[in-house]
């Protein structure tokens, strides 16, 4: 069997980013598995720009982006195959994937997961109403539209307001599909402010908070969906619904980390983020499988699943090397307005970075890290929301090494 | 009289908050950055925007290469440059940054290949 | 025009079953559906048991063909190739009232044939399955969970392969009788043929009207159910229902399905639209509170799909009673066999029923049995189902095999393409979908749905518009968005 020191599942920006920073940090033995005939993950469909800002201070497109890595990783000739998609990996790192040259079986000493996440779908929230064509989640409306050159339809109504959903609104109306309206179940966005302006805005489209499709009509292909407001538990309000005649349906109601192959290794996932739960290394409850990017959580801005890559490559180098990390006891609590943190466990002995998100809206807010009655890091926020994922640096300076930390956000 | 802009220079997405008169801006705030300033004054003069879409390739492995420009153009020319990129037809192999329209309409920017296209096997 | 000795009215499970016991002789059999494909109605849309057939009335064709069903299955799955858990039932009670209910169908069915029941305590039933609850049961050995889809394709596909064919998207809207012929009218096309046999399922009552049967009244009970992820069911080895109530009806329950998910449901009220299939919200809610109660992971995050089902049931309008299945030939309406009220457990009796109805043919005319009638249909081999050294060999044999399409079931493009190419001409995203359970995973199509729509489009040389969903208007694309003219 080919033994290898690490291997990353998973060529889009995790992946590469981590790739990179291993191979310089004198990692040699990686290889990079990919199920697609090219890498880049999600990116090659993401044809819109905005993306680099933070990472390269420029503003780049998807496929610009993933290339910039794809570039570094082939010039330093870090190993990678594509058309091989992973199985199985079990607890003892050993990876099987398949592909057209065969079967193939590794012993890594470190395995990288770097999965990215999937859509809900229609399924997973319960759209009643029957089952005709023309439904539609919008990263596969994106995939048709920006890699297979397939027009999924042209009169359009988009259920939720992620920013993909937003995304696509534009991209429909730029390629002559009429967009009649964004609904969005949540008395707020699920997508950033930007967004909704240049997405929406821009091409006059209504954007209905407090909406929600209530059923889907048509045996055939789609012919309409009705549409009710919903009270403040999200239900239904009957007597304000109202049908949208349209052929197509996007559904931009969320993604979740893709963690099938997290659990066949054993990894213990976190019920919030769904992704695996992790150390300031990045490490997960399996010593050697280490996740960063949207199969650890979900990120708002690719920026930031690269720089979350490049810090796990530096634990796994440190692992790599010494062959263990040091402990991680202490927990990561939260109150009732954060719905997650990364990491989750903490040693109290190293600076790391936390990621969170607010579970609503909230002004002139302050987020506090608090350890044994003492805040040991804050961010004051004039605004923060639910889109947006928030990053605040912790030195281990400020840490002791036996109280639990807690995240509040205090308004 | 009091205008409120969401700033789209860069993710953070600030909500500004401008004083305005006949068109004119007197004041911001809420901006995190002096991008902010210079995007309202921009929205309210002429409004710029960079758009994304894609253009056919022939004999490639993919049947599209994603585009967009490389600079700005104003918000009302949008369809206008969308109806140049539509008509569009270029040959594989297609290199990120290739010129694809060289100014287009005039408006002083090109549009741009923002994906590697190798010619099909 | 197309002539045939029989023309089979409907795809469904017993159009299928009529259609492969008929291409055991020397007939040129045709076969006439609406849908683009076998099983679209209610023959997918059910639980997929395999009924030991305890609850039904003894004496009745009911009771008679689901015990007869029951008993051949295991011969039949395994020429058929059709994935058969021969599982057990547990039917729980809690109450003296339940076990009075649970001794009376036990009755029931030993009268009925029904081997094997016995009723076990509370420690025997932890040791049939951990995860049942109640203070006692029945235990049924010989109930089992099929894939009804792939059990109707399978039929089909044998009938097929034995030279019946499948006419998809021709709705039979008229039949008249023309010397010793009928001609049937359908949206495309007259199709003549000396025999008819009505298998319309919902619409038998309209079909039997056109061969001059009475129109029997049925009555339409809607069920609906929520598919779970396969994460659910490690908590669901076997069928674990409630005590059925006075009338032999069971209240929502959980069923693990052969392929590892779990249905919950389904539930029962009265519809009047014939191909009512919308899912509801006031029913999603009442299955949701129900399904919590006989299974303790009836949780959202398991939720991946919801479907609905109707039982049309034939009816004495006077009384209201439910009447027996009902498969008749009258001498009135020569060369027909009318098949009226086949509902639950119309999977389990498909083969009986369809071996009474060629019974009607046979005491006809003489019926010269095919020399190369073969009851074997291989299917498509599931890459999920081999062992790593399998799967090693099959892809070397056939490099297909090792690309991934469908990731959340493991279904490679070698089995696609199979589907693609399979022997009934279907090519409907969701023909592809029932014959490989590609798209049938969490993701729902995520990730394969754009790579199955290009292959059918490369596979059968045909532009986007032309890819159906699963119906005939059902397109998937308006176009191409970029076109080089």
């Amino acid at each position: 069997m080919r033994q290898v020191d690490t291997v990353i599942i998973g060529g889009g920006p995790a992946g590469l980013s981590a790739a990179v920073r291993l191979w310089e940090k004198g990692i040699r033995d990686i290889l990079i598995l990919e199920r697609e005939h090219q890498l880049g993950g999600i990116l090659r469909q993401c044809i819109h720009d905005g993306f680099g800002l933070t990472r390269f201070g420029e503003t780049l497109s998807g496929p610009e982006y993933a290339q910039r890595f794809i570039s570094q990783v082939e010039a330093l000739g870090i190993p990678y195959v594509t058309d091989t998609t992973v199985i199985d990996i079990t607890e003892d790192k050993k990876v099987t994937a398949a592909s057209r040259d065969g079967m193939l079986e590794i012993q890594a000493k470190t395995v990288i997961l770097t999965m990215g996440c999937r859509e809900r779908t229609r399924g997973a929230i319960s759209i009643p109403g029957e089952r005709p064509a023309g439904v539609y989640t919008a990263g596969v409306a994106q995939s048709y539209i920006n890699l297979q050159n397939k027009m999924v339809g042209r009169e359009v109504v988009i259920l939720g307001s992620g920013d993909i959903g937003m995304i696509m609104a534009r991209r429909l109306t730029l390629e002559g599909a009429h967009v009649q309206a964004v609904f969005e179940v949540q008395p707020y966005a699920s997508g950033l402010p930007r967004n909704i302006l240049q997405c929406l805005d821009d091409y006059g489209i209504p954007l209905y908070l407090s909406h929600t499709v209530t059923e889907i009509r048509g045996k055939d292909r789609l012919e309409s969906v009705v549409v009710s407001q919903v009270d403040d538990r999200l239900q239904p309000i009957k007597g304000t619904e109202k049908e949208y005649f349209c052929d197509t349906l996007i559904l931009s109601v969320g993604l979740i980390p893709e963690n099938e192959l997290s659990l066949a290794a054993g990894v213990v996932l976190d019920e919030r983020t769904k992704g695996a739960a992790v150390d300031e290394h990045h490490q997960t409850s399996v010593p050697g499988i280490f996740a960063a990017g949207n199969v650890l959580q979900v990120h708002d801005l690719v920026d930031f699943v690269s720089m979350e890559a490049e810090e796990l490559a530096d634990s796994v180098a440190a692992f790599l090397k010494e062959g263990q990390l040091n402990g991680c006891g202490l927990e990561v609590k939260t109150d009732g307005n954060v719905t997650h943190t990364i990491p989750q466990r903490i040693s109290g002995t190293k600076d790391f970075k936390l990621s969170m998100r607010v579970k609503r809206p909230v002004k002139d807010c302050r987020i506090q890290l608090i350890q044994g009655g003492r805040v040991v890091g804050e961010k004051k926020m004039k605004r923060a929301i639910p889109a947006e994922m928030i990053q605040i640096p912790v030195k281990a300076a400020k840490l002791n090494e036996k109280d639990d930390l807690e995240v509040k956000v205090i308004c | 009289m009091l205008k409120y802009f969401t700033c789209i220079m860069c993710p953070r997405g600030c909500e500004i908050t401008a004083e305005v008169e006949d068109g004119k801006m007197l004041s911001a705030q809420g901006n995190f950055c002096p991008k902010g300033q210079e995007y309202v004054f921009q929205e309210l003069t002429s409004p710029m925007r960079n758009i994304a879409s894609s253009v056919l390739v022939e004999g490639g492995e993919l049947p599209l290469a994603s585009v967009r420009l490389n600079g700005l153009i104003p918000k009302n020319r949008i369809f206008d440059v969308m109806e140049e990129i539509r008509r569009v037809k270029i040959k594989a192999p297609v290199t990120m940054g290739q010129k694809v329209i060289c100014d287009v309409l005039g408006l002083g920017c090109d549009v741009i290949a923002t994906k590697n296209v190798k010619a099909a096997e | 025009m197309r002539e045939y000795d029989v023309l089979v009215i409907g795809a469904g499970v017993v159009g299928c079953a009529v259609a492969r016991e008929l291409s055991r002789y020397c007939l040129r059999i045709g076969v006439a559906e609406k849908e683009l494909d076998v099983a679209c109605g209610n023959s997918s849309r059910n639980t997929g048991m395999l009924h030991a057939g305890f609850t039904y009335k003894p004496g009745s064709l009911k009771a008679e063909c689901a015990v007869e069903g029951n008993q051949e299955f295991d011969r039949v799955a395994e020429e058929l190739n059709v994935p058969f858990k021969r599982t057990g039932k547990l039917v729980v009670g809690f109450t003296e009232h339940d076990r009075e209910n649970i001794l009376k169908f036990k009755a029931i069915g030993e009268q009925n044939g029904v081997k094997g029941m016995r009723m076990v305590t509370k420690e025997e039933m932890k040791e049939i399955d951990e995860h049942a609850g109640g203070e006692f049961a029945m235990y049924v050995p010989s109930s089992g969970i099929l894939d009804p889809m792939q059990y109707t394709i399978a039929l089909a596909e044998n009938a097929a392969m034995n030279g019946a064919e499948f006419l998809f998207g021709r709705r039979v809207t008229g039949i008249r009788r023309e010397g010793q012929r009928y001609l049937a009218e359908t949206d495309k096309e007259v199709i003549a043929s000396r025999w008819v046999i009505n298998c319309a399922g919902m619409y038998a009552p309209e079909i039997s009207e056109m061969l001059g049967y009475p129109n029997y009244p049925t009555k339409g009970f809607k069920g609906e159910y929520f598919v779970l992820d396969k994460k659910a069911g490690k908590f669901l080895g076997i069928p674990v229902y409630p005590a059925p109530n006075d009338k032999g009806g069971f209240m929502t329950h959980a069923t693990p399905t052969v392929d590892g998910n779990v249905l919950v449901g389904p539930d029962s009220y009265v519809t009047e639209g014939r191909e009512d299939y919308a899912v509801t919200k006031e029913h999603m809610d009442g299955l949701i509170e129900d399904g919590k109660k006989m299974f303790d992971h009836m949780d959202r995050s398991y939720f991946i799909r919801n479907f609905a089902g109707i039982r049309w049931k034939r009816y004495d309008p006077e009384t209201g009673e439910i009447l027996d299945f009902l498969l008749e030939a009258d001498d009135a309406h020569p060369c027909t066999v009318n098949l009226v009220g086949i509902e639950s457990p119309g999977i389990t009796c498909a083969l009986p029923l369809a071996r009474r109805a060629v019974k009607k043919l046979a005491e006809k005319e003489d019926l010269k049995p095919r020399e190369d009638f073969d009851p074997r249909r291989p299917g498509i081999r599931r890459f999920s189902e081999m062992t790593p050294q399998e799967r090693a060999e099959a892809v070397k044999e056939d490099p297909d095999y090792g690309e991934i399409v469908c990731r959340c079931e493991n279904v490679t493009r070698a089995e696609i393409r199979r589907a693609i190419r399979n022997p009934l001409g279907v090519c409907t995203v969701t023909g592809i979908k029932n014959r490989t359970r590609a798209t049938m995973g969490r993701c729902q199509g995520g990730y394969c749905e754009t790579r199955i729509t290009g292959m059918i489009e490369a596979e059968l040389g045909i532009a986007p518009e032309e890819v159906r969903y699963s119906k005939e208007g059902g397109y998937m694309f308006t176009g191409k968005v970029r076109d080089g003219e």
